[in-house]
């Protein structure tokens, strides 16, 4: 018996010592041996990188769960998205768009070939814009579906689309990431339908899946056939890893060389992160606005005075700042400067507390002698403010907001929802208050006037009570058909102008992309368009 | 013996047919739509037609019994449908997921008993002694510490810090070696303090003191005679666990991408993907009768009283 205790001593003792020790020389040695894998990838000019979920089925005409960036790595448009909007040649070298701007001809690129060597041609074009739009319903969300009216392969290399009206982002619509990219023939299943699954992921782009095991890895390898210039790297390694905390040590152990998208680390990681003289950290222009809708449609907030007392009622930079640490920027305008259009100068609404009381009396809400909430023919005002419980930003913003207009007299109540109820309610017109993204580029700004002109995304239903909302549908629909540059510039200016005033949705801050990398990575550039991969202008040391 | 099993058997259909009810009736219940939920998950804009089309096409403008019989069918046909996000069939993906699973539960179990099992009889055997307290300790962080936590601090120190085992994924031994130890610290916890109880208990019993009496090696007495009936309150512990281990420890997996059952269903969960969640509750179902079959199998082979008890009853 005693033997055994002796036995298990040894045993115990060698396990607590080898605790002891990684508890102790952990610090004295910083990762020397993670230094030396990280050479040892750089050595071949790959890299490795993490993604939260697996990348999904590469099929270029359907969405979730197959992820964005993986799919433009194989597949290309016709026209790509570039900085500011500027649109670029990609598969197409040249377009003509007739005046009445209802037929657009694509003269495409000659000696494009698949990854399997196959031919790039305007057939193969027809072939995948029919199987797009024989799912019209599922792609309706995207504007130029609902208008094509002809696909026509015109000769090898040139391809007609003709519309039924005139739609001025036809090209931005062409250049997302889905449903319009092209699959090669031998991809495509016997029935030609590839809603229901393609056979081999074959596209034109730089990159090819060469390895690929679900929820675990996948391996891109440079395509050999791949007509434009070759990525400066050999080899992407995603791996699928969904905790983000795994991911930041997965990081700092160097099994990674990027981390990259939007939300992908927690603040703190990043901070820490980009502190740290070891790592590079990049943030990206702004991707997208957070905002939030003052509902007009719950008579309170019709009063364009309500509603301005709430925009100037609160100080959103210091909120901003201090919930996001310059990770997000504080926004004055729903859109960015940085899409076509947009570019115009906004007057802001600055924070005004004074003002903001002043506004609400003025409206007849008045704060009761010996209580904290105003109030105007025995009503309260107050209202619900919906957040997503699971994000940790919108959390904090919500109470910081409830406590600032808390003091103009304002009750807030905050509810903590689901993303999918909170979506249910937003489309059901069910809300006071609530936390809106636009799409970003190279969605907006088509994609935004047309949430304010259709109901049933929520945002024509927050407008709905703003006494000039016919006439914004009217010139939303005019800019959307409109060919002429000069007017549509001044119909956004004007659209844009009149939703900064009505303040029924009210910017808080730019999203921004991060990206970490180890000092292996030495050129890091984010795409303009929102959803593209960023491997294209990433280069890494020569070893 | 053989009877008996067929007996244990057939109350897998009755358990099964409440498991079954209860999630219908949840799916029900829940505000969400399945109609919409497809169509959310494959990301199509829910038209009123659209969705009228979805729910004639999955069945949900029958009556509800009538949809209920229609699953319950299809279940016994072991087919549950397919995903609503991927499109494929359930279990397809599910057989994918599960040895993953099954790979981490079976170390963690075995593990936990290798530890536990010294452990606990030298912690009975000598009361107060060092091995004892070492134990106390042991089970006071094994049920204290969240094992996401736990997950954290080991990646942090053997992986980051040390560079000896790889943070995440699954491959060789040695990307086991982090998740077992996590979901063991708890098992060996709860299985030392269990079997130092139960092992106290034995050895106070008079066949422990006939035997010593007969002037057996302590040895023999501790490890052959009181270990066999002192393991049985462990050996039921451990079906339970197996059952909770097989359907996918959620946070484990999460915490070092282990690409098995749990993390699915959870992301099945966010997007709604009724299939998967109804063929999830079926098959946890199953494997809890079946992990506590064995074991009362297990307990009859070591403790032949217990068969015999149960034939005098019937």
């Amino acid at each position: 018996m005693f033997n055994i205790q002796r036995r298990a001593a040894v045993l115990i003792g060698a396990i607590l010592m080898l605790v002891a020790l990684s508890a102790c020389s952990g610090k004295e040695q910083p990762k020397a041996a993670a230094g030396s894998s990280a050479q040892e990838q750089a050595s071949a000019k790959t890299i490795t990188i993490s993604w939260p979920r697996d990348i999904g089925t590469m099929n270029p005409h359907t969405y979730n769960p197959s992820q964005l960036f993986a799919q433009s790595m194989l597949y290309e448009p016709l026209v790509s998205y570039g900085k500011n909007g500027k649109l670029e040649p990609a598969l197409a070298e040249s377009w003509d768009i007739s005046a009445d701007g209802k037929t657009y001809t694509f003269h495409l690129r000659p000696n494009v070939k698949f990854s399997d060597g196959s031919e790039f041609n305007a057939a193969i074009v027809k072939k995948n814009f029919d199987a797009v739009l024989k799912h019209r319903d599922t792609h309706a969300w995207l504007g130029v579906v609902g208008v094509i009216d002809q696909t026509q392969a015109v000769d090898e290399h040139t391809f007609r689309l003709t519309l039924s009206e005139p739609y001025y982002p036809v090209l931005q619509d062409l250049s997302v990431v889905r449903p319009f990219r092209f699959l090669g023939e031998a991809g495509f299943p016997d029935d030609g339908d590839t809603a229901e699954g393609v056979k081999q992921a074959v596209g034109t782009g730089p990159w090819l899946l060469s390895e690929y095991k679900q929820d675990e890895y996948a391996i891109f390898k440079r395509n050999p056939n791949y007509w434009g210039k070759a990525p400066a790297i050999d080899q992407v390694t995603v791996k699928i890893i969904p905790d983000a905390e795994t991911r930041v040590a997965a990081f700092e152990k160097g099994d990674l060389d990027l981390i990259y998208g939007e939300g992908v680390i927690s603040l703190d990681a990043f901070q820490e992160l980009q502190a740290n003289d070891q790592y590079t950290s990049q943030l990206s222009d702004p991707v997208g606005t957070r905002s939030l809708l003052l509902n007009s449609s719950n008579p309170k907030l019709a009063d364009i005075r309500v509603r301005t007392a709430l925009h100037q009622g609160f100080n959103k930079e210091a909120m901003v700042e201090g919930i996001t640490s310059g990770l997000e920027q504080p926004a004055d305008s729903i859109l960015s400067t940085n899409y076509p259009y947009t570019d115009v100068q906004l007057k802001p609404i600055e924070y005004d507390v004074a003002h903001s009381q002043a506004l609400l009396d003025e409206a007849g809400w008045i704060l009761p002698e010996g209580k904290a909430v105003r109030e105007k023919d025995g009503q309260k005002l107050e209202f619900e403010l919906i957040y997503d419980k699971t994000d940790p930003i919108q959390k904090a913003m919500a109470e910081t907001i409830q406590a600032e207009w808390g003091g103009l007299g304002v009750q807030v109540n905050l509810t903590g929802l689901e993303l999918t109820v909170q979506i249910k309610r937003l489309k059901a017109n069910d809300f006071d208050l609530y936390f809106w993204y636009n799409y970003g580029a190279p969605y907006d700004p088509h994609s935004f006037v047309n949430v304010v002109a259709s109901p049933g995304f929520g945002i024509s239903e927050t407008l709905s009570a703003i006494p000039m909302k016919k006439q914004l549908d009217k010139q939303i629909h005019e800019v959307l058909s409109s060919t002429d540059e000069t007017k549509r510039k001044e119909l956004y200016r004007s659209i844009l102008e009149t939703l900064q005033e009505q303040s029924a949705i009210v910017p808080l801050s730019y999203v921004k992309k991060t990206a970490v990398y180890q000092k292996k990575i030495t050129q890091f550039e984010f795409p303009a368009n929102r959803d593209e991969n960023p491997f294209s202008g990433l280069k890494t040391q020569t070893p | 013996m053989i009877r008996y099993i067929g007996k244990r058997m057939l109350a897998i259909v009755p358990i099964v047919f409440i498991a079954t009810l209860v999630t219908f009736a949840l799916i029900h219940i829940s505000p969400v739509d399945p109609a919409e939920a497809y169509l959310t998950a494959a990301h199509i804009y829910p038209t009123p037609e659209l969705l009228e089309q979805k729910r004639q096409e999955f069945g949900l403008d029958r009556p509800i019994l009538e949809q209920y019989l229609d699953t319950l069918g299809r279940i016994a046909r072991f087919d549950f449908g397919r995903s609503y996000l991927t499109n494929r069939p359930v279990w397809e993906e599910v057989k994918m997921r599960l040895p993953a699973t099954a790979e981490l539960a079976l170390c963690s179990i075995l593990f936990s008993v290798l530890v536990s099992v010294p452990l606990g009889v030298l912690a009975a055997v000598y009361r107060k002694g060092w091995v004892d307290r070492l134990t106390r300790l042991i089970s006071y962080f094994g049920a204290s510490i969240p094992q996401f936590w736990l997950g954290y601090l080991l990646i942090f120190f053997f992986s980051v810090r040390l560079d000896l085992l790889p943070v995440e994924g699954r491959g060789g031994w040695e990307n086991l070696v982090l998740p077992t130890l996590t979901l063991s610290l708890v098992l060996i916890a709860l299985y030392t303090r269990l079997l130092r109880v139960s092992m106290s208990e034995q050895l106070e019993e008079i066949y422990v003191q006939y035997a010593r009496t007969r002037g057996l090696p302590e040895r023999s007495v501790v490890l052959k005679h009181a270990l066999k009936v002192a393991m049985m309150p462990l050996i039921t512990s451990m079906g339970m666990n197996m059952g909770r281990l097989l359907t996918g420890t959620i946070i484990v997996e999460q915490v070092f991408s282990w690409p098995g059952f749990g993390r699915y269903f959870v992301e099945a969960i966010f997007n709604r993907d009724i299939p998967v969640i109804q063929c999830y509750v079926f098959l946890a179902a199953c494997l809890f009768i079946v992990c506590n079959l064995i074991v009362d199998l297990i307990q009859m082979y070591m403790d032949p009283r217990i068969l015999a008890k149960g034939r005098t009853e019937s």
